[in-house]
């Protein structure tokens, strides 16, 4: 596996979320390919060094979110098939998601209104996306 | 093989150094016991093999009592080391193939070599640390179902921590259940999938890692003036702590973050934060407070 995941264990956040993180992360940057084969949960738990029965978690609600399938003897892969495209998707949609509500919550808790939270949003998308501006 | 510890008490006089003692250890799973020095990890592991008898309760490998036949797939390395000073490592290891029918000459000498262990030196000659190297190499040199580690890793340097570490994982992905006591948390949180802490004998805190992670958080609220009204909030079960510095409300939860948030929301905090624990921070809660919610208010 090409893409390299780490665990902090000083970070209030599960192991296991750590690691379905990254791995959306990856597939939906393109790091991991449609059909490439992930390491065994006894590989990347020693990787690691973190407990198997958390990859096995890790990779139980990657496969109930459609971003890998577990063939029985053979192993995990990201899913392919047509389906690649749309995990690949749906793992960039969970990540973003993630990071934006993390904003809004900030922004919430510093005391920003919702016009001004929305302001710097469109601010955001006007630097990022300006062929669309 | 799964490990149940029913109500275990152990009493020196009136002193109760385990005290009522509940635990579930599943099948397969690395279990960390953490707690400060003092508070009966050593004895209760001591109670669990049989080893210290105990006062009252029970303790249950897959249901049954302990049994001689028991210790034929245990492997335990005691917190002081048991090897004796005038004999080599090479001879510790002998007198393990002849108890153990499980002992694997080949696997003792790989982890002789991982430790980098010269087997020809006496035990009065080792460091702490080869000395706590020499007993793990024993510990799995048997190929055991069940492995009680009480700080397998002390005096270690972080080379052979980590091998230790590696270990124990490659223990639990074959099935084995592995039980250990550290002082270091990280490492506990690595290998561990359950965890129980115990102050003064007793079991403060337990479950799975990932759930007290998850649930544990401090929710933080500012309100406009320090005139605030906490009364609703000591009877949350939810709440462990409730601490009040001026205008500042910290709320250290189990559960239930997100509403809590909300609930200082309309008690009219202007900004509202939830910040994640780590297990450090679990822990530390958990021998620092009481059991029950305390409200600390400071100037």
């Amino acid at each position: 596996m090409p893409a390299v995941l780490t665990v902090d264990t000083r970070s209030g956040v599960p192991i296991y979320l750590q690691i379905i993180e990254q791995i959306k992360r990856s597939v939906a940057l393109g790091v991991l390919a449609p059909g490439e084969q992930l390491p065994t949960v006894k590989q990347m738990a020693l990787d690691l060094t973190i407990n198997p029965n958390t990859v096995a978690r890790a990779y139980q609600e990657l496969e109930r979110d459609e971003v890998i399938e577990t063939a029985r003897g053979r192993g995990s892969f990201v899913r392919s098939n047509g389906v690649a495209q749309s995990s690949a998707h749906a793992a960039a949609n969970d990540v973003v998601a993630e990071a934006l509500m993390q904003a809004v919550r900030e922004a919430k808790s510093v005391g920003l209104t919702s016009a001004q939270v929305r302001a710097l949003f469109e601010a955001a998308l006007a630097r990022w996306f300006p062929e669309e501006a | 093989m799964s490990i149940s510890i029913e109500h275990l008490t152990k009493t020196y006089g009136k002193f109760a150094a385990v005290d009522d003692v509940t635990i579930d250890i599943p099948s397969g799973s690395v279990f960390g016991l953490l707690g400060p020095n003092g508070a009966g990890k050593t004895t209760t592991f001591k109670c669990m093999l049989g080893l210290a008898r105990s006062t009252s309760g029970a303790v249950r490998f897959d249901g049954k009592p302990l049994t001689a036949q028991t210790f034929e797939y245990l492997s335990y390395v005691p917190e002081r080391s048991v090897l004796y000073d005038w004999m080599t490592g090479d001879q510790h290891l002998e007198m393990h193939k002849r108890t153990f029918s499980r002992y694997n000459e080949k696997r003792a000498a790989e982890l002789m070599q991982l430790f980098s262990l010269d087997g020809r030196k006496r035990v009065r000659a080792m460091s702490k640390g080869m000395r706590t190297a020499l007993s793990v190499v024993m510990a799995f040199a048997i190929d055991p179902d069940i492995m009680v580690l009480d700080e397998p890793t002390s005096g270690l340097d972080p080379v052979n921590q980590r091998s230790v570490l590696k270990l124990i994982i490659d223990a639990s992905a074959q099935g084995k259940t592995v039980v250990l006591s550290s002082h270091q948390i990280g490492q506990v949180e690595r290998a561990a999938d359950h965890i129980a802490v115990m102050k003064q004998g007793k079991v403060v805190l337990g479950g799975a890692v990932d759930d007290l992670k998850a649930g544990s958080k401090i929710v933080e609220g500012i309100f406009p003036s320090d005139s605030i009204a906490l009364n609703g909030l000591s009877s949350d079960a939810r709440i462990k702590r409730v601490e009040k510095t001026g205008r500042i409300v910290r709320l250290t939860v189990s559960a239930g973050g997100d509403v809590l948030a909300r609930q200082l929301s309309v008690m009219g905090a202007q900004s509202v934060r939830i910040v994640d624990l780590n297990l450090e921070d679990i822990f530390l809660d958990a021998v620092d407070a009481g059991q029950t919610a305390n409200i600390v208010e400071t100037a």
